[in-house]
C-alpha cells in the first residue's frame, strides 16, 4: 500500500540538519501502524511528506492503488478541519462538491453507515461544528475523510485532545473500520498505551529523523479490540519494552 | 424590555435641554434654532416634496457608490489572494489611494465627471472600494491553515479551495468592511454636494446655511442621521442574512 524509501527531507536549505533522513517504511493493506517518538523528531513532518503538503528533497514515496481514479490519502488532524459556516451534511458533502464522490446517493448511503458505526445520531447532520463536543467533531471528521474512499488513512494525534471515555469508544470504532474496510493507516501518537492497543506494529523515531527500533504486536486473540487488549497481561509486557526504548531515544 | 424605554431617553433629554435654553429667545434661536422650529421645517419641507426629494438623491449616491465600492474592491481584494505577486505590487498603491483624503479628490471628480450625480457616485464609490480591497483581502490571506491543508490533501483545485474555502471563509471581512463603507460612501456622498451640486442634502445644506436659516440646516443634518441609519440597518440585515448559522 505504503512504500517509502530513503526519504529524506530538511526545512532548511541545503545543508541543513536533515528532519528526516534516509527513512525507509511500508504499510500494508488491513494494517495499523504506530509511531513513537520525542516531540519535535518529525512524526508529523512524516505525514505531511506522504501526503503531499511538503516535497521530501531525496527518497521516494509509492502508494499502490489499481483504480487510479481512487482517492488515496485521507489526512486526520489533531484539530479538525469542519468549516464552521456550514452544518454537519454540507461540510460531509465535500467530496460530493470536489468531483471526488460518485453521486448524492453514494454519499447519503455512507454517511448513514458510518453515523451508525460511530454512534452518532442523525440530527447532527442539521448542527453546526461549533454545537458539537469534541468527541462529535473529530468523529464527523474522520467521516468526511472517510467519505474520500481514500486507501491509506493518516492519523496526526487524532484523539489527543479528547477525554478518556470518547477516546477509548473511538478507538474501537477505528480500529474496526480500517480492518473491515481493508484499509491502511498510519498513526502519530504521543500516547504509548493508545500506539499498542491501536497498532499492529510500532515504531520508534529517533531525534535524527530516522526510525531506531520497531515492534510487532501479537496479541493473538480473536475478537481483539483496543479497548480488550489494554487488559491483556501482553499489553504491559508491550509498555515496558516500548517504554525503556523511548526513553533511551528521548535521552539521546 | 426596560432598554427599550431608555433608548429614547438621552434624546428627550437633548431636546428638552435645547428648547428650554431657545424658548423665547430670538437671538438664542436665530444660532441655534429650536426644536419646534425645526420641527415646523421639516414638515413644510415634506410636505412640499423637497426633503424627500433631497434626501432620495443623497441615498441613491451613496448606495450606488457602496453597492459598486463593495462588490469591485471585494472581487478585487479576494481575487489578489490568487496572486502574491499581484497582491505585493498592488499593496503601496492601494495604502496610496486609501491615505488620500476624499477631500482632495472631490475637486478633480467633479471636474471629470461633473457636477451632476455621476461625480458623487464616485466619490462614494472611491471612498468605499479601497477599504473592501484590503478588508477582504485581508480575509482571504487570514483563512486557517487547517482548512487549505485539508482541500490540499483532497486535491482540490485552486479555484475549489477559492470558491469552497477563501469566499465563504472571507465574508465576516466582507461584512465588516461594508460596515465601515457605509458611513465612507455617505461621506463622499456629502462632501461631492457639499463642494458643487444642484441637488442632494449637502446642496441643501450648504445652500440653507449661506441664508442663516439654521432650521434648515439641522432638518438636513437630522436626515443624514436617518440615512446613516437606515443604512447601517440594512448591512446589519445582510450581515444577519450571510452569516445565518
Amino acid at each position: 500500500m505504503l512504500n517509502i524509501s530513503e526519504l529524506s527531507f530538511t526545512y532548511g536549505k541545503a545543508g541543513s540538519p536533515w528532519t528526516i533522513k534516509d527513512l525507509s517504511l511500508s504499510v500494508g493493506k488491513n494494517e495499523i501502524v504506530s509511531i513513537l517518538g520525542a516531540s519535535g523528531c518529525g512524526k508529523s513532518t512524516l505525514l505531511n511528506l506522504i501526503a503531499g503538503l511538503l516535497l521530501a528533497q531525496t527518497g521516494k514515496i509509492e502508494l499502490s492503488e489499481s483504480d487510479k481514479s481512487k482517492q488515496k490519502i485521507g489526512y486526520i488532524f489533531q484539530h479538525d478541519p469542519l468549516f464552521p459556516w456550514q452544518n454537519v451534511e454540507k461540510n460531509l458533502q465535500l467530496s460530493l462538491k470536489l468531483g471526488k464522490a460518485p453521486s448524492k446517493e453514494w454519499i447519503d448511503k455512507h454517511i448513514e453507515q458510518y453515523f451508525k458505526l460511530f454512534h452518532l445520531d442523525k440530527q447532527v447532520l442539521k448542527k453546526f461544528p461549533q454545537e458539537l463536543s469534541g468527541g462529535m467533531r473529530q468523529r464527523v471528521s474522520i467521516i468526511q475523510a472517510l467519505l474520500f474512499n481514500p486507501q491509506l488513512l493518516l492519523l496526526d494525534e487524532p484523539f489527543s485532545a479528547l477525554d478518556f471515555y470518547t477516546k477509548l469508544c473511538l478507538e474501537d470504532e477505528f480500529f474496526q473500520l480500517v480492518k473491515e474496510q481493508n484499509k491502511a493507516a498510519l498513526l502519530v501518537t504521543h500516547d504509548i498505551e493508545e500506539a499498542i492497543a491501536m497498532s499492529d506494529r510500532i515504531l520508534i523515531m529517533s531525534k535524527n529523523g530516522s526510525f531506531s527500533n520497531e515492534f510487532i504486536l501479537d496479541f493473538a486473540t480473536e475478537s481483539r479490540l483496543p479497548s480488550t487488549v489494554r487488559s491483556s497481561s501482553k499489553f504491559a509486557q508491550y509498555y515496558g519494552q516500548i517504554w525503556s526504548e523511548l526513553k533511551a531515544v528521548i535521552a539521546q | 424590555m426596560k432598554l427599550l424605554f431608555l433608548y429614547p431617553l438621552p434624546l428627550i433629554i437633548f431636546i428638552a435641554i435645547w428648547h428650554f435654553l431657545t424658548v423665547g429667545q430670538p437671538d438664542r434661536q436665530f444660532i441655534f434654532s429650536s426644536p419646534s422650529q425645526v420641527l415646523n421645517t421639516c414638515f413644510s419641507l415634506l410636505k412640499s416634496g423637497e426633503l424627500v426629494h433631497q434626501t432620495g438623491v443623497t441615498v441613491f449616491e451613496a448606495l450606488c457608490g457602496f453597492i459598486f465600492g463593495t462588490v469591485i474592491g471585494s472581487f478585487l481584494g479576494l481575487s489578489m489572494w490568487y496572486s502574491r505577486t499581484v497582491a505585493k505590487i498592488a499593496k503601496p498603491y492601494i495604502t496610496a489611494i486609501a491615505t488620500i483624503p476624499i477631500f482632495a479628490l472631490a475637486p478633480i471628480i467633479i471636474v471629470w465627471f461633473g457636477i451632476g450625480i455621476l461625480s458623487k457616485v464616485m466619490l462614494a464609490f472611491l471612498s468605499t472600494v479601497t477599504v473592501s480591497i484590503v478588508q477582504s483581502y485581508q480575509g482571504a490571506m487570514s483563512v486557517e491553515p487547517r482548512f487549505l491543508r485539508l482541500m490540499k490533501v483532497v486535491g482540490a483545485s485552486r479555484w475549489q479551495t477559492f470558491k469552497h474555502v477563501v469566499i465563504p471563509s472571507s465574508l465576516i471581512w466582507v461584512i465588516n468592511a461594508m460596515k465601515l463603507s457605509i458611513g465612507l460612501a455617505l461621506l463622499g456622498a456629502f462632501i461631492g454636494e457639499f463642494i458643487s451640486a444642484e441637488e442632494g442634502l449637502g446642496y441643501m445644506i450648504v445652500k440653507a446655511s449661506g441664508l442663516y436659516d439654521m432650521s434648515t440646516v439641522l432638518t438636513g443634518v437630522i436626515a443624514l442621521a436617518a440615512i446613516a441609519l437606515f443604512l447601517t440597518g440594512i448591512v446589519d440585515q445582510i450581515e444577519k442574512r450571510l452569516l445565518k448559522q
